[in-house]
């Protein structure tokens, strides 16, 4: 969604093309991101023309301040929808920054590498509005990823597993 | 003016921006160089949004206020004590993502 399509996108402006092909998850209700996301690709595409890239979508997880009890039952289902698009990509790594849309399919990459079908490097990159304290995406993904960004050192005083690169968007 | 779809051009034209506690507009602001006043709505309180603005302000990169003291703000202001904001360096990620896959 929004801002942490932008953030992410910022974050992939330096990779090199060894990151490819690109496989975007969007949540069904986002309706902005995907026109950023291809303007980021064309753009990509200007310079390295063998540039390829996917768009797929899967049901939005939890809604702003749902309840507890609900948020835990759609995700639920989203990670069991998100698992058959996770199997199908097998990615390397995966790259997310906060958005709900991407515990499910992190968890699924997760689940998928404890049935050792497919070992997925997970790096998470906490949003540049947490200063000083973590999303809710980020508080769960912090055990279950495999290198955890944030871009405030308050954040890596308070979890010394992350990583503190300084500000990277 | 609802709901433009980039604010990028009016930024550009600006002198002074001032705007809510939005962690894209903060950012947005900051990095074309204008100088900015944050205004906070006590009602709305949604903490996550303010960390970024209190440390933007600890940072000397805005100006804070809330609606209440926003023309005293306005009339006492020294927009040249704002600090300059520095871009963030996302070259520094792919670096470490680089070491992460062994490319580097």
């Amino acid at each position: 969604t929004g801002g942490h399509t932008t953030e992410i996108l910022r974050l992939l402006s330096c990779l090199s093309e060894s990151y490819s092909p690109r496989h975007y998850v969007l949540a069904d209700s986002d309706k902005m991101s995907e026109a950023k996301i291809r303007s980021f690709e064309q753009k990509r595409a200007k310079t390295y023309s063998k540039s390829q890239f996917t768009l797929d979508r899967i049901p939005r997880s939890r809604e702003v301040r749902q309840s507890w009890i609900s948020s835990v039952v759609t995700t639920l289902y989203s990670i069991l929808y998100s698992l058959p698009l996770t199997y199908k990509r097998k990615p390397d790594l995966i790259l997310c920054n906060g958005p709900g849309t991407c515990v499910p399919v992190c968890l699924s990459a997760f689940l998928l590498g404890l049935l050792r079908i497919k070992r997925t490097i997970i790096v998470y990159v906490e949003s540049i509005c947490r200063v000083e304290t973590l999303s809710l995406s980020g508080k769960i993904l912090y055990y279950f990823s495999d290198y955890f960004i944030v871009q405030w050192p308050d954040l890596k005083k308070k979890y010394p597993k992350s990583v503190y690169l300084g500000r990277i968007v | 003016f609802r709901f433009k779809d980039s604010l990028a051009e009016d930024l550009q034209s600006a002198d002074l921006v001032i705007s809510h506690a939005g962690a894209g507009s903060c950012l947005e602001t900051l990095e074309k160089g204008k100088p900015l006043i944050v205004v906070i709505n006590d009602k709305l309180m949604d903490n996550h949004q303010l960390e970024l603005a209190k440390q933007l302000h600890r940072d000397g990169c805005v100006l804070y206020c809330n609606c209440s003291n926003l023309v005293e703000t306005l009339q006492s202001m020294d927009l040249s004590a704002l600090k300059p904001f520095p871009p963030g360096q996302p070259e520094k990620f792919a670096s470490f993502l680089d070491k992460v896959f062994g490319l580097q």
